[in-house]
């Protein structure tokens, strides 16, 4: 996630509008994200940064994991990426799990750093993990264990086959209202 | 393809197809659902799929089978069996009328062959590799071209003897697709004839050379040697092209075929067959020029990616024909080596098998654990790694020679006679061999792998030197026996539990050791993991010394009539030389640890605060293998913070920990000077030890004053210990 050389996108703090996944409405605007020939326009109300996740119980333990996390490169380096991940992370620390985890590539200096901020340490590093050779790290967080907690993770459904937690960043087109409305599907 | 079928039956007779096998009964009937396909096929649109009350979005990914050809319209291949490729000429025997561009092609075949090769061994699927090789796939159809068909079943079984050194090994855990062959064509018959066949074809190609080079010194020629190809000034450089790569590929069996031997008899022989491949190795670089030159294509600036010598693409290849062979996962694309890349593949991986084909079979443990982590430095491939384990562990036995017991007995430093003693049935002990084994195995595996594999078996030792605690104790009590043997027996257990302690230590170091070498700590936390390592390292050398003064006890005990000389008294007082080499990594991770301790408590750097855990959860989460299993006792995150929270330079200067590591290794080298290795490392611990001297004086005189100095710590003399550097930002 390092800023690009390439046109940045003007903007302030303020226009930039965090949304949970609200439906399958919201998929095209993930799904063009993650194309890679994004094509860049510029005006607003766009969707400009996405963080998928997965929470669930893992070996006895309940455990986030961070799937997929993407910024398109003009709004890099503002902080967008580490504004998604914090708030799945808050969201699966308020829901008593007991750690998160995701995969990085070595290479991948970026996101390194950023997890690294938020508390990740290196875990393991596997070998070779993707078929074009390259090593991942396999990275956790864990919470600070609270002793005497007996509260169930609000968001367990045991039929499901797994939950997912989706932030979406837009940026704000004016006049248009955005709900609050938060969900997991 | 099958919907066209259906729509033009409906269309000719307008009624339903005819059934084949299932026949209607009372409750059934045929009905045409060509129509109703056709129409789902209209009204979906691209990335939809069919849904259902009963075929929810789970089914219906489930039912996709992507990149199979005969289910994934998508997938668009040239041919779609391997007897249509044949048919359309894709891999033609011969490959061209014309002589010497059937020569030509025949060495590009071979050149590929090596790239493809060369990417199987780094991970890669056989099927996407060297079974790419449509001639390889029907060998028999070669049998009229003798160049092609003696190196392909070289080849084939070249690729099964690899094959079953990796399988046998198993150290292939993240590339599992190497061991997979799916139905591939790799067992020949008369295959183990294939050398004799590959040497006859030596010897003419040699004979042709004798004969092609005495024509050029205007010398009588035997009439009935027929050339190679019909370019006679070409003649010499084909002919020296063909010898080089056949000899390899004889050499490079042999190779393996003498390290396969039991009990490392075939070593010795295999050096000799490693210098020949490497030799042939460089005949085979030095024809590239030569084979491009006559090429008559343009030299390319991208030549060194290509795959061949002459930068020409092969004939008979296609990845695609495998892919339904290339299950469970539809296969992704795959970039094979470049030829270049390919040779210093090969190149590599014999000097790695060199090295272990010069080892000693050193029966002593501690000798061999050496040796191991020396030569994974190098960072051998899979196939060097496998070479190795099984050279170590075969039938049960160090080397197939030395029962584990009697290394065992060695390792404990207990007297030679004892490796015949009936302890060796006790229960605990078995397991304890079994343990041994599974550690040189460990050892064996790719960094990654194998530092999570040695966490794992902590706890194993641990267990087992409870059991063994045990067991000493319920046969023995605390009392001494009056029993002669009870008492040997009691001596063997002693021993052993010393051993088993200081085994477990070093494994334990040598976990935290990796996580420098695989990168998994950052800065913020090598405070934690150096005082980790250094109270690891104390209970090692403790161990290690007791382990060592406990043999000089029981020896001395043994020899009654010799009298203390003043000699002996001295050696008793020495502190063994293995003792001192820990003792100067225990200053330095001390040393380390302090001077991290004190720039996080009087300058505030290498902190690292974050929103949603603090250090502790990553100590929890570094040390819990070590933890779990009591290594050490009361090495808790309290003890680490207590130990850390009052360091400040202005002691540290006084106590300076990294002079007295340097002062140590001055005055071990002497003890060492028959080891390289460990003189090596020796002048790199001073070298670190002296950089973080100066350093630790530099911040204690100017770090206050001047705020733009910034420390950081580089593994530029070691790959363990840091040197602290210092610089102006």
């Amino acid at each position: 996630m390092e800023a690009s050389s390439e046109e940045k996108a003007e903007f302030e703090e303020a226009e930039i509008k965090y949304v949970s996944y609200e439906g399958e409405h919201h998929l095209p605007l993930i799904m063009s994200l993650v194309d890679q020939e994004l094509k860049q326009a510029f005006h607003k109300g766009k969707c400009v940064g996405t963080v998928v996740c997965k929470m669930g119980e893992h070996r006895n333990t309940f455990r986030g994991y961070i799937a997929m996390l993407v910024v398109i490169k003009p709004y890099r380096g503002r902080g967008i990426a580490t504004e998604l991940v914090t708030r799945s992370i808050r969201m699966m620390m308020e829901s008593d799990y007991e750690e998160v985890t995701l995969e990085a590539e070595v290479t991948n200096k970026g996101a390194l750093a950023l997890y690294g901020h938020l508390g990740f340490i290196r875990a393991k590093r596997l070998f070779h993990y993707y078929l074009n050779g390259v090593d991942v790290f396999r990275l956790k967080l864990l919470f600070p264990r609270q002793e005497l907690h007996y509260s169930v993770p609000v968001m367990t459904n045991r039929d499901e086959v797994m939950n997912m937690l989706i932030w979406i960043a837009l940026e704000e087109c004016s006049g248009l209202p955005y709900s609050e409305e938060r969900m997991s599907c | 393809m099958a919907d066209k079928a259906v729509s033009e039956e409906a269309s000719m007779d307008g009624q339903a197809p005819k059934p084949t096998s299932i026949p209607v009964t009372d409750n059934t009937v045929w009905a045409d659902a060509s129509p109703l396909l056709d129409a789902a096929c209209i009204g979906l649109r691209y990335g939809e799929l069919i849904h259902g009350d009963n075929f929810n979005l789970f089914a219906a990914m489930s039912a996709l089978e992507i990149m199979d050809p005969k289910m994934d319209s998508g997938i668009v291949c040239r041919y779609y069996s391997i007897d249509e490729a044949i048919e359309n000429g894709a891999a033609p025997v011969p490959i061209s009328l014309d002589s010497t561009i059937d020569v030509q092609c025949t060495i590009d075949i071979m050149d590929h062959l090596l790239a493809c090769e060369a990417a199987w061994h780094k991970g890669h699927s056989l099927a996407q590799t060297v079974f790419s090789c449509i001639y390889l796939l029907r060998l028999d159809r070669t049998a009229s071209h003798a160049l092609l068909h003696s190196y392909g079943r070289v080849i084939r079984a070249t690729c099964k003897a690899v094959l079953s050194v990796v399988s046998d090994a198993r150290t292939h855990e993240e590339e599992d697709l190497f061991t997979m062959t799916y139905g591939l064509p790799l067992n020949g018959d008369g295959d183990e004839k294939c050398l004799s066949m590959l040497n006859a074809v030596e010897e003419t190609i040699s004979r042709q050379l004798r004969a092609c080079k005495a024509t050029s010194s205007k010398r009588r020629v035997s009439e009935d040697l027929e050339p190679l190809q019909y370019n006679p000034n070409l003649e010499e450089g084909f002919c020296k092209a063909l010898l080089c790569r056949l000899r390899f590929r004889k050499h490079f069996f042999h190779v393996l075929t003498c390290m396969k031997r039991p009990q490392g008899r075939g070593l010795e022989l295999a050096r000799k067959h490693i210098a020949s491949c490497i030799s042939e190795l460089e005949f085979i670089l030095k024809s590239a020029e030569f084979l491009q030159s006559c090429s008559g294509e343009s030299c390319e600036d991208d030549i060194d990616d290509k795959t061949t010598a002459s930068g020409r693409e092969p004939i008979g290849f296609d990845a695609s024909l495998n892919s339904r062979l290339s299950a469970p996962t539809p296969p992704r694309a795959i970039k094979i080596l470049s030829w270049k890349k390919a040779v210093e593949y090969f190149v590599k991986l014999l000097h790695d098998l060199d090295v272990i084909c010069s080892y000693s079979l050193d029966p002593h443990l501690e000798n061999l654990l050496r040796f191991v982590v020396q030569f994974q430095k190098s960072q051998p491939d899979l196939v060097a790694r496998s070479h190795l384990q099984l050279l170590l562990v075969q039938d049960g036995k160090l080397y197939g020679r030395d029962p584990i017991f009697a290394v065992i007995t060695k390792a404990a430093a207990l007297p030679e006679a004892t490796k015949n003693h009936d302890i060796q049935k006790n229960e605990s002990i078995l397991q304890l061999g079994q343990l041994v084994m599974n550690l040189l195995k460990i050892l064996c595996t790719n960094a990654a792998w194998q530092r999570r594999k040695l966490g794992k078996i902590l706890q194993d030792w641990r267990v087992i030197y409870l059991q063994l605690e045990l067991a000493l104790r319920n046969e023995f009590g605390e009392v001494s026996s009056s029993s002669n043997d009870e008492n040997i027996c009691m001596k063997i257990f002693q021993h052993i539990l010393i051993w088993v302690e200081e085994q477990t230590y070093w494994i334990a170091c040598r976990f935290l050791m990796l996580g420098f070498e695989l990168e998994l700590y950052s800065a913020s936390e090598y405070c934690m993991v150096y005082w980790y390592s250094y109270a690891v390292l104390i209970k090692l050398a403790e161990k290690t010394h007791l382990k060592m003064a406990v043999s000089y006890d029981t020896a001395k005990r043994k020899g009654k009539k010799k009298r203390d000389s003043p000699k002996d008294l001295v050696r008793e007082s020495r502190i063994p030389p293995a003792v001192l080499f820990l003792q100067c990594y225990i200053c330095l991770a001390e040393g380390l640890t302090m001077m991290l301790a004190a720039l996080r408590n009087e300058f505030m750097i290498l902190q690292s605060p974050s929103p949603f855990n603090t250090e502790q959860e990553k100590f929890v989460q570094h040390f819990e293998l070590l933890q779990r299993a009591c290594i050490p006792d009361h090495a808790s995150y309290l003890s680490f913070k207590e130990s850390t929270t009052h360091a400040r330079f202005s002691t540290l200067v006084m106590y300076n920990y990294f002079k007295d590591a340097q002062r140590i290794a001055k005055e071990v080298k002497s003890s060492f000077s028959n080891d390289p290795d460990r003189l090596a490392e020796l002048r790199k611990l001073e070298q670190v030890a002296e950089h973080n001297s100066v350093a630790l004086n530099l911040i204690c005189r100017l770090g206050a004053l001047d705020p733009s100095l910034k420390v950081s710590f580089e593994f530029s003399h070691h790959p363990f210990f840091a040197t602290a550097v210092v610089r102006r930002s």
